[in-house]
Order: C-alpha cells, then sequence, then structure tokens
C-alpha cells in the first residue's frame, strides 16, 4: 500500500466513527447535525493530553472518548425531550456554538522552544504523538481499524440486546415504544452518551492522523455527511454506515473521477436514495432478508469436512 | 464475526509497538512559499527544512506535499505530489494543482532519514 | 362487581382546550366494558391518559386501587396494563417474532417468555406462518391480531384496546370480536373504545356512552334501543336532537 492509499483508508476509518455516531441517533428516530461537536471535543481533547500534557496516547483517545460522552449527556439533557426538526435544529446550534469557542479557545504551552496547543481560528498543530513515538502509517492504520473492529462489534452486541431492542422500538415509534414499556427518555439519553463516546473516540483518532485540527473542519458540512453515510449505505446494520463512508470517500473522493464535482455527485446520490430507498441500501429489509437466508443455509455435512481435510492434507 | 478477534489482536499489536517505539530525535521545521504559476489553479511551492531545534538544513529527506481545504472536510483534498531536491541545500520544490482558490491547509509529509508532517494554512488567491 | 379500573373527575387538557372535561367511569374485573361515542368526544384521549401518554390535569386513575396518574408510561405498563392503541399497531420494521418480544420488554423471565410466544403462535396461526416476516408487511387484520398478541405478552391486568375494528374488512372485524370474547372468557379485563357500536354490544357486558368529554349514558347492553344507542354513538344526542 502507498502512503496516499493508506492516508485514504485512515480517512475512511476515522470518519466512520462519526457516521456511526450519527447512526445510533438515527436508530432512536433522531437526526442529529451536531455529531461534528463531539468529534471536535474529542480531538481537542486528545490533543491536549498527548501533545501538551505528554501523556500517553491510550490515555489521550480515552480523555476524547469521556469529554464526548459527558458533552453528549450535557446537551442530551435539555434537547432530548425535543422532537423531530426542533431536534435537528437544536444540535445543529449547539455544534455550531461549540465551533465557535474552539474559534476563541486559546491554551498554550511552551514545549521545545515552540508554542504548542489550541491557538483560537489558527487551530492546534503539533499534535505529533505518532512521528515522537514513531509510529508508522500502517500501524496507525491498524489502530484506527483496531479500534473500528471494536466498536462495531460493541455495537452488534448491543442491537442484540434489550436496549438495542429498545433503540429500534422508539425509533420506529415512541410513543408505542412507551407503551411497551421503554423508559424513552432515559434510553435517548443512553444513546446519545455511546454516540458522543464513538464520536469523541474518533476525534482522537483524527486529531492524531492529521497531527493538526482546526474549527473550520468541524463545520456543519461534516455533520451533514455523517447523517448522510448512514441514509446512504443504510440503517438495518452499522456497516451502514460503513458503507456510506466508503462510497463517498473511498469512490467518489478518491477516485477523482467526479473531480471538482462530488459534492453535486454525492447531492444527487442521497436525494435519490432518499426517494428510492428511504432507509439507505443496507436497510431492515434486506439485512432481515440476509439473516434469514444465512440462517436457512444448511451446514456442511461430515462427508464434506472429510473431503477437505483430505484436499488440505 | 471472526474477524472481530484478527481485529482485536492487530491492535493490541500496534499499542505495543507504538509503544515500545523511541522518541524521534529531530523535529522539523519548514517554511513554505507558493507562487502561481502560468497553469490556472497551479502553484509552484518552494519548501526550506531544517532542524527545530539547531537549525541545520534537512537534506536527503523525502518530502511530499498535500493540501485540503478544512472547510470540506474529506473533500478536495490534493493529492500528494513528490518535491524534489532544489539547489540550496534542505530545500526541495513541488507544483501542487488546487480545485479552487481559498484558504487551504499545506502538508509536508517528510520520510526517510526524518519521519514528520508540517501543515501550513495558505490562502490562495487567483492572479491580479 | 368488583373494580379492576375506576376512573374519577379525569380532566385532560391540549393546552386550554379540554378534551376530557371531567370523566368518571369504570371497569369491572373480568368483564368487558366498552366505551362508545362520535370522534372527537375523547375517547382516545382517555386511553392515552390511562397509559400515561397523556397527562391529565385533575382527577384519578385507579388500576384495583392503586393510582396511575403520575406515572411514567413504562411504569403503568409494569404495574399490568396494556394497550392497543388505535390506528398504529406494530413497529413495522421488526418481525412479528420481535414485535412479540418487544410486548415482553419489562419481563425477565426470558424462559417464560419464549412459551408465551408459542402461546401466541397456537392461538394466532397466521402469526405463527408469518413469525419472520417484517410486520410492516402484514395485512391490515394480521396487524391488529399482531397487536393483540403483542399487548398480551405483558400479562396484563388490563387488556386496554382502542377501536380494534378501525379499517378492516368486516369478515375480519368479525374474527377480531371473536379473539375478544374468548379472552375475556380466559379472564382477562377488557376495557374496549369501539365505534362499531353493534359489534361493540354483542361482546360488552357493560358501556359507556360519551360526548364532547363527557360520559353521558351508562348501562348494560339492552337498557337502551340499540338503534339509540347506534344514534348517539355515531351522531351524539345534541346534534340528533337539534
Amino acid at each position: 500500500m502507498d502512503d496516499h492509499l493508506i492516508g485514504i483508508v485512515s480517512n475512511i476509518g476515522v470518519i466512520s466513527f462519526v457516521a456511526l455516531s450519527a447512526y445510533l441517533l438515527l436508530l432512536t428516530g433522531e437526526i442529529s447535525f451536531g455529531q461534528q461537536a463531539f468529534f471536535a471535543i474529542g480531538a481537542y481533547t486528545s490533543g491536549i493530553v498527548t501533545a501538551m500534557w505528554q501523556l500517553p496516547f491510550a490515555l489521550g483517545l480515552g480523555a476524547g472518548a469521556a469529554t464526548g460522552a459527558a458533552a453528549a449527556l450535557l446537551v442530551g439533557l435539555p434537547t432530548l425531550r425535543l422532537h423531530g426538526l426542533q431536534f435537528a435544529i437544536a444540535t445543529l446550534a449547539f455544534a455550531e456554538a461549540v465551533r465557535i469557542l474552539f474559534e476563541l479557545f486559546r491554551y498554550q504551552i511552551v514545549r521545545d522552544g515552540e508554542l504548542v496547543g489550541p491557538n483560537g481560528i489558527e487551530g492546534f498543530r503539533n499534535i505529533r504523538y505518532i512521528f515522537e513515538n514513531d509510529v508508522s502509517a500502517t500501524e496507525f492504520m491498524l489502530i484506527i481499524y483496531g479500534l473500528l473492529g471494536a466498536t462495531l462489534f460493541g455495537l452488534f452486541l448491543l442491537e442484540r440486546s434489550r436496549l438495542g431492542t429498545a433503540f429500534r422500538m422508539i425509533g420506529e415509534d415512541d410513543l408505542l415504544a412507551a407503551t411497551q414499556g421503554v423508559a424513552v427518555v432515559p434510553v435517548k439519553l443512553t444513546a446519545a452518551c455511546l454516540a458522543g463516546t464513538i464520536a469523541g473516540l474518533g476525534g482522537g483518532l483524527y486529531a492524531h492522523l492529521t497531527t493538526y485540527v482546526e474549527p473550520a473542519i468541524f463545520d456543519v458540512m461534516l455533520g451533514v455527511h455523517s447523517l448522510a453515510y448512514g441514509l446512504i449505505g443504510g440503517l438495518g446494520t452499522a456497516f451502514g454506515p460503513l458503507l456510506g463512508v466508503v462510497i463517498d470517500i473511498g469512490l467518489l473522493e478518491s477516485t477523482r473521477w467526479f473531480a471538482g464535482y462530488r459534492m453535486i455527485v454525492f447531492g444527487g446520490l442521497v436525494a435519490v436514495l432518499l426517494i428510492v430507498r428511504p432507509r439507505g441500501l443496507l436497510d431492515e429489509q434486506l439485512v432481515h432478508r440476509i439473516r434469514r437466508a444465512v440462517r436457512r443455509r444448511p451446514r456442511p455435512s461430515p462427508a464434506n469436512d472429510t473431503v477437505l481435510g483430505k484436499e488440505l492434507s | 464475526m471472526i474477524a472481530v478477534p484478527g481485529f482485536l489482536l492487530s491492535l493490541l499489536v500496534a499499542m505495543v509497538l507504538s509503544g515500545s517505539g523511541l522518541a524521534a530525535g529531530v523535529k522539523a521545521k519548514a517554511e513554505v512559499s507558493c507562487a502561481a504559476t502560468a497553469k490556472s489553479l497551479e502553484y509552484d511551492c518552494a519548501i526550506k527544512l531544517s532542524d527545530q531545534r539547531s537549525g541545520a538544513a534537512l537534506t536527503g529527506v523525502d518530502v511530499t506535499v498535500g493540501a485540503d481545504m478544512p472547510s470540506m472536510p474529506m473533500a478536495h483534498n490534493v493529492k500528494p505530489v513528490k518535491a524534489v531536491p532544489d539547489s540550496a541545500a534542505g530545500t526541495y520544490r513541488a507544483r501542487i494543482l488546487l480545485e479552487m482558490h481559498g484558504d487551504w491547509a499545506v502538508k509536508v509529509d517528510l520520510a526517510g532519514p526524518v519521519r514528520d508532517r508540517i501543515v501550513k494554512s495558505m490562502r490562495f488567491e487567483p492572479k491580479p | 362487581m368488583e373494580a379492576m379500573l375506576e376512573i374519577a373527575d379525569v380532566v385532560t387538557a391540549y393546552g386550554k382546550i379540554e378534551a376530557l372535561k371531567g370523566v368518571s367511569l369504570s371497569a369491572a374485573k373480568g368483564r368487558i366494558t366498552c366505551l362508545l361515542g362520535p370522534n372527537g368526544a375523547g375517547k382516545t384521549t382517555l386511553m392515552m391518559s390511562i397509559a400515561g401518554a397523556l397527562k391529565p390535569r385533575q382527577g384519578s386513575i385507579r388500576l384495583e386501587g392503586s393510582e396511575l396518574v403520575g406515572l411514567s408510561p413504562a411504569r403503568i405498563v409494569g404495574n399490568g396494563v396494556a394497550l392497543v392503541p388505535e390506528n398504529r399497531l406494530v413497529f413495522p420494521q421488526m418481525s412479528v417474532r420481535e414485535n412479540l418480544l418487544a410486548g415482553a420488554y419489562q419481563r425477565n423471565d426470558s424462559g417464560e417468555v419464549t412459551a408465551d410466544i408459542e402461546r401466541m403462535y397456537a392461538r394466532f396461526p397466521r402469526l405463527k406462518e408469518r413469525r419472520e416476516q417484517l410486520a410492516g408487511t402484514l395485512s391490515g387484520g394480521e396487524q391488529q391480531m399482531l397487536a393483540v398478541a403483542r399487548a398480551l405478552m405483558s400479562r396484563p391486568r388490563l387488556l386496554l384496546m382502542d377501536e380494534p375494528s378501525l379499517g378492516l374488512a368486516p369478515i375480519v372485524v368479525k374474527e377480531i370480536f371473536g379473539i375478544i370474547a374468548e379472552l375475556n372468557r380466559e379472564g382477562v379485563t377488557i376495557f374496549l373504545v369501539e365505534q362499531n357500536a353493534h359489534l361493540a354490544l354483542q361482546v360488552a357486558h357493560h358501556f359507556y356512552l360519551m360526548e364532547q368529554g363527557r360520559v353521558t349514558f351508562s348501562g348494560n347492553p339492552g337498557e337502551l334501543a340499540e338503534d339509540e344507542v347506534i344514534k348517539r354513538a355515531y351522531l351524539g344526542t345534541r346534534r340528533s336532537a337539534g
């Protein structure tokens, strides 16, 4: 793999975290335009922990995830009583407020004769952990995908759990969910916290991947994209948003087939999909059909096993 | 499902590898200036690399120059190009082709004897 | 007759508009009680108030003596009240089986839950045939049956049904009312809101008429001529008088 390819694959991995974060809220039926704020909070926090306080990388990531969760809890308490459009607007307003706060945020210390730390609109440079500790681009890509794999595994366990069932029930019909005995607001708050954790973790990885962050990166554009990934890729499984990221960054951006017209193609794709497949490519029905097909497939008989065994030996 | 333990294992390995790495000695400093060329949106960038601490010129480094637009995350990033050494020690040149004018974050990636990345915020405007 | 549900002087409002203006009624244990009335009388508002989805401004709703007003919908389910809501019957993107499990959301006895699902399949063979199908792909009648089965999965003391005949073909409506009567014979207390007065009077032990947020009549089937009940259930007294 050449460096450029590693860069693209790493980007896909990192952006997948924001996409999964938005997806988790979409599962509960809420549209958030603000997940990029938790991504930003995670990025700044983990950058401060490693580049300024000189603490280990794992601690930086943990701190990023934890502040993402804490921020999501604080925002969720007042906003999760809102619904639909009101909630969407509230998350948008919050995210823009966070971005502007980062434009004002200055906290720098001198390291090696140079100022390090967030410097308002100039951003936060020199988050050089991977260079200082000689982590290769390939190794860092493995770290990203290791954590992404662990997150996905966690989401799969969640979807099979009682809590995951509650997310889907609320997403389909919150009143009906309440009349089945689901405590709607606490369950939604849990979803928001988990989404904040995932975005914060992704932000930490992003800061260390690019070595610099600045408020402009966490523009609403990123939030809209993260939402769109789930809506394109599908809401039936956590693989849906990943598919969305791969289509957008992997196909549209990286191949340059559409050069400067990518946004137009992407916007058009979202519009068309919302009409023909409102719950995305990997929607519940397709996932359901695949699960049934897999369950129905007969187990290989012992005879086959021996044949395979002979061939191998 | 089988892929998951594999992922976790690779994560563990990568964590151990990253933890065992010794702090690399050199921190690079770069001065970048880009001039418009005859071709629209193409810029000729001169890069001067030095050691942040000693001030010595950094020679023999693999330099790659890329750029992206912070306000369009993951979009409009310029495919990185290799820079070639210029006449003076520690100087390199690269031509980048942007997609539009505006504020860009120019990324200078160093490989070989020195590994580092320097990011410069630069504004590219049409020729007057 | 021992009361399962006792509602006293309940006022529920949407902003300034009072949809319930002091409703009092009761549903006897082990019986089918039916609430009839024209559109806009406040029947669904009353159901939502019992289930906790709407908060009454005043009055009390007691289930075997314990107060439900002020509890969250989740707590009310835990107390043994199951609602089959009007119109929004099932979780369309979940399978039939998952819908049944959703009804048992608050139960922790997974072995018994599995046994209950088998019981539901025995009672509703069509749900068994379609158990892996997404609920949104079922017919209207099948969705209604699924909604009833899902409500039973919480093992309720009181089953609330809001307009179970709505939008269904007459033959399916008959089947649903057959099920209602059968469930009641097995001991389930049912409080039913219905537009179809003719069928409702066939299964109900007691009925109420409601108009413009108030109960205007309480009696047993037979106490009032059926055509009079139907007239009042569809049109209300005020309009029929005027």
